[in-house]
């Protein structure tokens, strides 16, 4: 048996063994809110986090990323990254305060992503009660600025300013355990915005309506023939607009996210909406304006890649089932600097993105006993091809 | 008046966050440490409270060497959770049986005298929704760097959870504001420098605890300070700040009764320290009103004043720990 598969019944129990302090940084990190931009207070308690549980080194990089560093063995050896964003989609003025019952712990954001960052502040004592060492240096990365109009900058910066060769990485993600994500899809992440444009004196009695030209638009990119191969697709995620139920809309915005496996074809895709959207505002007369706010291109490892092998691996030693499906966070910024990267996901829950949302404890030992594997598995040479 | 009590005997909880100081101090004076929890139907934030203690101040700093959990009688599932996390828990009835029981959560403080055994107990109420250890180590600070000081009490802001998830950024401490203070400034005026006298997080020396009365309600903060000035002096009291600290919203006819049970436990203090008298006994029921339909209907809640003895004068207890009942001072 590989070495890395051996003791990993055991970590389960072991790590059960310490649930409070694994719980205890999961509270007093997720209970800080932390929406995009606004992440700092969050980067600061998580690095106080760190420097309690005797990490090492303990520094910022150049864009205010907090990070972690636990020495290994070797010094020739480039790091391996453990990675997990700080930020989540709700508004700081909502109660953060979590709730714990026996088997749960719910709150704002706890999947996305407090028990990713929970854990990952955790790692130094998980390692110190495991009595593990590792060759390599191990970077505990909380990245800010990830999601929605952050456009991964956290991530793009600590990748593109570490001095050294990274050998491999691990990103967390709440849920789902069993989740091994290897790949990225392309993406382009916009809002489209629609102004009618008010006149002075009496209006005209057909003016249009900002929502209603949207709808013209989502019938439209509806009709767009999307291809099977590369597989490609447009969600609408988000629409909103309007003031008063007797009034006509004066501005509404829609946003969409457009993936595929191949970057061209998402560009292509992009330019067909650019252009409904200049027909469309031509059409009726009304301001439109197509915004960019995030974008990845398209990147994976093999299936076959040592690593996406050794995770499987791990899984399945586990008692894991393994679902492979696409990532375009943090993942796609390391696969894009060809750096050998898996994203996995710790626990179970429901409610992912409501203010109810919630998680299991008791899979979670699962799912951090799952990235030991994992790094033992890149620290024994699983990436060095 | 003591002038400068306010400045030498408040502390904000930072001063004592070197939790290092705080083990070696412990260990120095040979001290036990007890956290009791006392709980009524607190499933949503017992768990909480335990796991937060537990991990920082048992697994990574000793500081606390038991957590104990009395509960009044939970319907829901506090004991099966508290449990489930390592507490020690007791249903209050079965602490000192031959004693009867009575239902408040001055009757649980009480018994968890019987059934802790450290030398400092820290009583934290068990709805804080924002607990953190700094609502514990920071009442255990003065009480172990400061060898005068015997009894620590919290202040703080009081922010109010509405609905399930905005937070009012003022309120809370009606009660403390309309009716303790105003009393205090009539006839104690030297203990309105205690900024939050009804607050529910307090520690103290064994010894101070076990050898003065118990109110089994609401009253308990208000007697416990009285006794312990009268006792030991201002000196031996200090006030932490723990800033910030969210709890459930009562209603005004909930409050209104608790208002009932301080002012009654106040008044029967003062006419014991011969301050007042008073002509007659005080009634014990509380009366208050609701519009039910088009008639006014008087809603009138019994409310007794019973008072727990010093468990020290408990023969059980004296059993237990021999040498109860010794003057802290």
């Amino acid at each position: 048996m590989l070495p890395y598969l051996q003791n990993l019944s055991d970590y389960v129990e072991a790590i059960r063994a310490i649930r409070e302090t694994i719980i205890a940084n999961i509270v007093f990190l997720g209970q800080i809110p932390a929406p995009t931009f606004h992440e700092k207070r969050r980067a600061v308690k998580f690095m106080d986090r760190l420097l309690e549980n005797y990490v090492d080194e303990c520094t910022t990089d150049g864009y205010q990323n907090p990070v972690g560093i636990i020495r290994g063995k070797k010094s020739d050896l480039p790091p391996i990254f453990i990675v997990a964003h700080l930020d989540t989609t709700f508004p700081g003025d909502m109660d953060h305060n979590y709730t714990i019952t026996e088997t749960t712990i719910h709150g704002p954001g706890i999947l996305d992503n407090s028990v990713g960052v929970g854990v990952l502040a955790s790692l130094p004592a998980i390692f110190r009660h495991l009595n593990l060492t590792f060759d390599a240096d191990i970077i505990l990365a909380g990245v800010i600025q990830s999601l929605g109009k952050g456009n991964l900058r956290g991530m793009r910066h600590l990748v593109k300013t570490w001095p050294t060769p990274v050998r491999g990485a691990i990103c967390l993600e709440g849920v789902e355990l069993g989740r091994l994500s290897y790949y990225s899809e392309g993406m382009i992440r916009c809002d489209i915005t629609c102004h009618i444009l008010e006149e002075k004196g009496v209006e005209y009695r057909f003016k249009p309506n900002a929502i209603l030209v949207l709808h013209e638009l989502i019938h439209q990119i509806m009709g767009l023939r999307l291809p099977q191969k590369p597989r490609s697709r447009v969600i609408i995620g988000k629409i909103k607009g309007g003031l008063k139920h007797g009034i006509i809309a004066y501005d509404a915005t829609l946003g969409l996210e457009i993936q595929s496996d191949s970057v061209r074809m998402v560009k292509a895709i992009f330019e067909d909406i650019n252009d409904m959207v200049t027909g469309i505002s031509h059409e009726f007369g009304v301001r439109m304006k197509l915004e960019t706010i995030s974008s990845v291109a398209a990147s994976r490892l093999r299936y076959n890649h040592p690593l996406v092998k050794a995770a499987g691996q791990v899984m399945q030693a586990l008692g894991i089932d393994t679902v492979g499906e696409p990532s375009e966070s943090e993942l796609s910024i390391l696969l894009s600097k060809k750096i050998p990267a898996v994203t996995l996901g710790l626990t179970r829950g429901e409610h992912y993105h409501q203010p109810t949302s919630q998680m299991e404890i008791e899979p979670m030992f699962k799912g951090i006993a799952q990235v030991i594997g994992v790094l033992q598995a890149i620290d024994s040479g699983v990436c060095d091809e | 008046m003591s002038k400068n009590w306010l400045a030498s005997n408040t502390f904000h909880y930072s001063r004592f966050s070197d939790l290092s100081d705080l083990v070696d101090a412990k260990h120095k004076k040979g001290l036990k440490i007890s956290l009791c929890l006392p709980t009524l139907n607190e499933e949503k934030t017992i768990a909480k409270e335990i796991i937060i203690m537990k991990s920082e101040l048992m697994t990574r700093y000793p500081l606390l060497d038991e957590i104990v959990v009395i509960d009044s009688g939970s319907m829901d599932n506090t004991i099966k959770i508290a449990e489930s996390f390592g507490a020690r828990v007791y249903r209050s009835d079965a602490v000192l049986p031959e004693q009867g029981t009575y239902l408040g959560k001055g009757e649980n403080l009480w018994k968890a005298l019987f059934v802790t055994s450290g030398d400092i107990i820290v009583y934290l109420d068990a709805d804080i929704k924002n607990i953190h250890h700094r609502f514990c180590y920071g009442l255990l600070g003065p009480l172990l760097l400061y060898d005068h000081i015997k009894y620590t009490k919290a202040f703080y802001d009081r922010p109010i959870a509405i609905g399930k998830s905005k937070i009012r950024p003022t309120g809370g401490g009606r009660v403390t504001e309309l009716v303790i203070r105003p009393l205090f400034s009539l006839f104690l005026p030297e203990l309105t420098q205690i900024l939050q006298p009804l607050s529910g997080e307090y520690a103290g020396y064994r010894e101070i605890f076990e050898t003065i009365p118990f109110p089994i309600g609401y009253g308990i903060e208000t007697s416990m300070l009285l006794d312990i000035c009268e006792k030991w002096g201002l000196d031996v009291i200090a006030q932490i700040d723990l800033e910030r600290r969210i709890h459930r919203n009562q209603d005004t006819k909930a409050l209104g009764r608790m208002a009932f049970v301080v002012v009654k436990t106040f008044l029967n203090r003062l006419e014991k320290l011969g301050m007042i008298e008073m002509k007659q006994e005080l009634y014990d029921r509380m009366i208050q009103y609701q519009l039910v339909k088009n008639d006014i209907t008087p809603d009138v809640m019994k409310m007794t004043g019973i008072e727990r003895p010093p468990m020290a004068s408990i023969p059980e207890y004296r059993t237990k720990f021999p040498r109860s009942g010794k003057n802290p001072a």
